[in-house]
């Protein structure tokens, strides 16, 4: 009885979501004359797989799809070199100013995005960045959540370690490389996954710094292509489910990583 | 041994090690995170089209007594307490459903945490075709069932994008809440049990209290999240019907990029930012004080 009700609740609560987005997969292959048919069409009579393609001739969707991999892969790539390394500096160096620098950094995650836009974007204007890779990428090249989950993840490794090393003669960037940088790979693996969802999915930013359909990224190119063709939403949905698939893809496959890394940033 | 560990030389070389590492870094924060508050600052004492004429404190007294920038700040909060509560309430029985040896939780779990990790372009775009009064699936599923058509994007339009963005990010606090459940010891519910206390005051005596921190730390996020939020109004809204849904960053973002005033919306940006910081502070510092062991 009991186990019958938290069934119940989960089920539905289950269905609620997985619904409207199978509702998102049927709409991207119906017809338009379908997404508008007064009794509605849950499942198309021919699944439309061309409308994949007439949103590629629509839009210029394969850009959309290259910034996006180019954006959020530069930015995932940047994380993976530099967190780390700024994490391990916080947790095993002594240096003049050490807890000063690391509340100056902490205190930057109290800072949300929109109140770097418009400086940001006034100093991309200066600078010619505006519309640009560039642009759309150093903002976000490291940030204080992917050090401080490094340094977390780095501190209980034994300073003997590092010690020995030092006594055989390591230098202290092959210190970094070969004794530490190993021993991070499910911190990494976490820090790399969420680090690129975010990107894939950041929707602010490349609205503000972009000014050509051809520098957008998908969740802005898509918004915008939207607007233009409010009423061709089979074709909006397509684009969505090309949005969807590559990170509900990498969450299904390692979703282990992304549970531990929520139940982690969770826990102090 | 001893002469390697002497201080002096060997520190002064880990120091400067330390800072070679941590180079990029401080030009990173300084350049992307520090140069930009500090002009986010300044650019709120200007005015003009480029922003370069001194006004003083002239935005942010126009904007404290602005109606429009009152409203959006309402609209905000109004928005933020629905999706505290709603990401606490629901977050939370969700968490305690799947905290039970049931079958198949991998698969819920799974399942309800897959719209965080989508876009909330895809989110908006899909909820806006959902529940569009005129074209909308919904509408035209609940005609074909001989029901009454629903208006909420018009009816209850706050209500309805914050019920989209709880849609989108339950499954997030429910995992939270659930590594806090699994944080609570068994013995605590065994000891209570033999002493003949029913699930419901176990719950209300051990689980909630022990729960506390979590609770403080989903709430946080969910005011930082609900305070900041864009997309939905620019997604699915336009700030519509009229002004209702009207969020700060979006009015900001409008003043900032439509009206071309970024000496106003910069000092607007300032104020959220205010709220923002003063808000977390209080709820942490809340936190510590209600915190309990047993």
């Amino acid at each position: 009885m009991r186990r019958g009700l938290l069934y119940a609740l989960l089920g539905l609560a289950s269905l609620i979501t997985v619904v409207p987005l199978l509702y998102m997969l049927s709409l991207s292959l119906q017809t338009e004359a379908e997404t508008l048919s007064a009794d509605a069409v849950l499942v198309p009579a021919s699944p439309q797989w061309g409308n994949y393609a007439e949103l590629f001739r629509r839009a210029p969707f394969g850009d959309f799809i290259v910034n996006s991999l180019v954006v959020a892969g530069a930015i995932t790539l940047a994380h993976l070199v530099f967190d780390p390394l700024v994490g391990y500096v916080f947790a095993k160096f002594r240096f003049p100013l050490r807890n000063t620098l690391f509340v100056a950094l902490l205190a930057t995650l109290m800072v949300p995005f929109f109140v770097r836009m418009i400086p940001l974007y006034v100093l991309m204007a200066n600078v010619g960045w505006l519309n640009t890779y560039q642009g759309l990428i150093t903002p976000f090249l490291m940030d204080a959540f992917g050090i401080f989950l490094m340094r977390q993840f780095i501190q209980p490794i034994p300073d003997d370690l590092i010690s020995a090393a030092r006594i055989d003669g390591a230098s202290e960037l092959r210190i970094y490389r070969s004794v530490i940088l190993p021993q991070t790979r499910p911190a990494l693996a976490v820090l790399g996954l969420f680090t690129f969802v975010f990107q894939w999915n950041e929707f602010l930013w490349p609205l503000v710094a972009t000014s050509t359909p051809e520098m957008r990224t998908i969740p802005v190119g898509l918004t915008l292509f939207n607007q233009e063709y409010f009423t061709l939403w089979h074709l909006t949905a397509a684009g969505s489910v090309i949005l969807f698939v590559p990170t509900a893809v990498l969450f299904v496959l390692t979703q282990r990583y992304f549970v531990r890394g929520i139940a982690l940033t969770g826990l102090k | 041994m001893r002469r390697l560990l002497r201080p002096g030389t060997l520190q002064g070389r880990y120091a400067r090690t330390a800072y070679l590492f941590l180079l990029p870094a401080i030009l990173f924060f300084a350049a992307f995170f520090y140069l930009p508050i500090g002009n986010v600052v300044a650019t709120g004492f200007r005015t003009g089209p480029m922003a370069d004429q001194w006004t003083g404190l002239g935005n942010y007294t126009q904007a404290l007594a602005d109606p429009a920038v009152r409203h959006s700040f309402l609209v905000t909060a109004g928005f933020s307490v629905i999706v505290v509560i709603g990401s606490i309430v629901l977050g939370l029985a969700l968490a305690l459903a799947i905290d039970q040896p049931l079958k198949g939780r991998v698969v819920f779990r799974v399942v309800l945490l897959v719209p965080y990790l989508t876009s909330v372009a895809i989110v908006g775009l899909l909820w806006r075709n959902i529940l569009d009064p005129e074209l909308g699936v919904l509408n035209r599923v609940l005609l074909a069932l001989g029901l009454p058509a629903q208006q909420w994007l018009n009816t209850a339009p706050l209500l309805t994008i914050a019920a989209v963005t709880l849609w989108q990010s339950v499954g997030y606090t429910m995992v939270l809440f659930l590594a806090g459940l699994q944080g609570i010891p068994e013995t605590y519910h065994e000891a209570a049990k033999i002493d003949g206390a029913d699930a419901w005051r176990r719950f209300w005596r051990i689980t909630l209290p022990l729960l506390a921190p979590t609770t403080l730390f989903v709430s946080v996020m969910a005011v930082i999240s609900g305070l900041q939020a864009f997309g939905q109004a620019y997604i699915i809204t336009g700030g519509g019907p009229g002004d209702a849904t009207d969020l700060s960053v979006f009015h900001i973002f409008n003043v900032a990029f439509r009206t071309r005033d970024f000496g106003y919306s910069s000092a607007q940006s300032v104020l959220l930012l205010i709220v923002i910081v003063a808000f977390t502070l209080v709820q942490l510092r809340a936190g510590r004080r209600s915190e309990v062991t047993y």
